[in-house]
């Protein structure tokens, strides 16, 4: 497999390059951890992206709660003018906990690197994050279901 | 080019990323030397399976911090253009991606992923710009391996 068909076929399955077409003006897609979450009920406001508040889990872990944002231990304040009935303020959110955004509002993507404060939970905690690969055999295969045993993870690239 | 990650029985982990050659060999290329240490590598495993957190190559909380250093607004803004670049790729608007990839580059010019991952797309001018900037290197092409902490903490 050359450089260019390991990048369609990783791109193929982190993904979905079929849902890049035309855009309805309420829908969005969003990368963020290597995904691409499509939303169908989002709006723009220049650069800024409002979100369906239910749709934030899907996209970073974080739900809203009376006291923040909070993923885990983590809990960030939520001041009011970043939600507006139902609609959360991903940009503004983005923008509070230092999290980089690079957008194409014309082609309705936002693209997000990570949060630093969810970086700095996993250098605290050291704990590793749990993902699942297919095996030789194409069944999916947890990290967790070694716990208990002492894992090298190797992982490979040409160069 | 293969790189380990040790994960201990709690699921903490022990050592981020870093080269993982089962084998020693020192080739060169371009005048330059490519070195792996792999017998290192392997004895520091065995170390850890033997001694758990006991052993010298079990990272502190300290040493593991200074590993895992966090990534500049140019890194990270770098890797949000590079996904955006394979969202357009993917979804066959080629110039949209050469933006990106290009961007990505010139935010982070020390990635290789970028280069290599942009190169592809030039398979006739790769092995040129890849030669080109392999002999510009000052650092070793392959990291080299830094299996235990410094004695005294610092850099």
């Amino acid at each position: 497999m050359d450089r260019r068909e390991f990048l369609r076929a990783m791109g193929g399955t982190m993904m979905l390059p079929a849902t890049l077409g035309a855009q309805s003006a309420s829908r969005a897609t969003v990368l963020y951890d290597g995904r691409a979450i499509v939303l169908n009920r989002a709006t723009a406001d220049g650069d800024a992206l409002w979100i369906q508040t239910a749709d934030l889990s899907s996209i970073n872990g974080f739900e809203l709660k009376p006291q923040g944002a909070c993923r885990e231990d983590i809990c960030i304040p939520i001041p009011r003018p970043m939600i507006n009935g139902t609609r959360f303020n991903l940009s503004a959110f983005a923008q509070r906990v230092g999290q980089r955004v690079v957008a194409d509002p014309v082609m309705r993507v936002w693209s997000f690197g990570e949060i630093p404060v969810v970086r700095g939970a996993f250098l605290e905690s050291r704990q590793s994050p749990d993902f699942s690969v297919p095996d030789r055999k194409g069944r999916l295969v947890r990290l967790s279901q070694f716990r208990g045993r002492k894992l090298l993870v190797v992982t490979w690239a040409s160069w | 080019v293969p790189t380990g990650v040790w994960i201990d029985e709690r699921g903490r982990v022990v050592r981020p990323g870093e080269p993982a050659w089962t084998t020693s060999r020192t080739s060169t290329f371009g005048g330059k030397a490519l070195v792996t240490e792999g017998a290192e590598y392997v004895a520091a495993i065995r170390d850890w399976v033997a001694k758990g957190d006991k052993s010298v190559y079990a990272l502190s909380d300290a040493e593991f911090a200074r590993r895992v250093q966090p990534r500049s607004p140019n890194e990270v803004d770098a890797e949000a253009n590079f996904a955006l670049a394979v969202w357009f790729h993917h979804g066959k608007h080629p110039e949209l991606a050469k933006k990106h990839f290009e961007r990505a580059q010139q935010l982070n010019p020390d990635d290789w992923n970028y280069h290599r991952q942009d190169w592809s797309f030039t398979p006739g001018e790769a092995g040129a710009k890849w030669l080109d900037k392999f002999q510009k290197l000052e650092a070793p092409y392959y990291p080299k391996l830094e299996l235990k902490p410094k004695p005294d903490g610092r850099d």
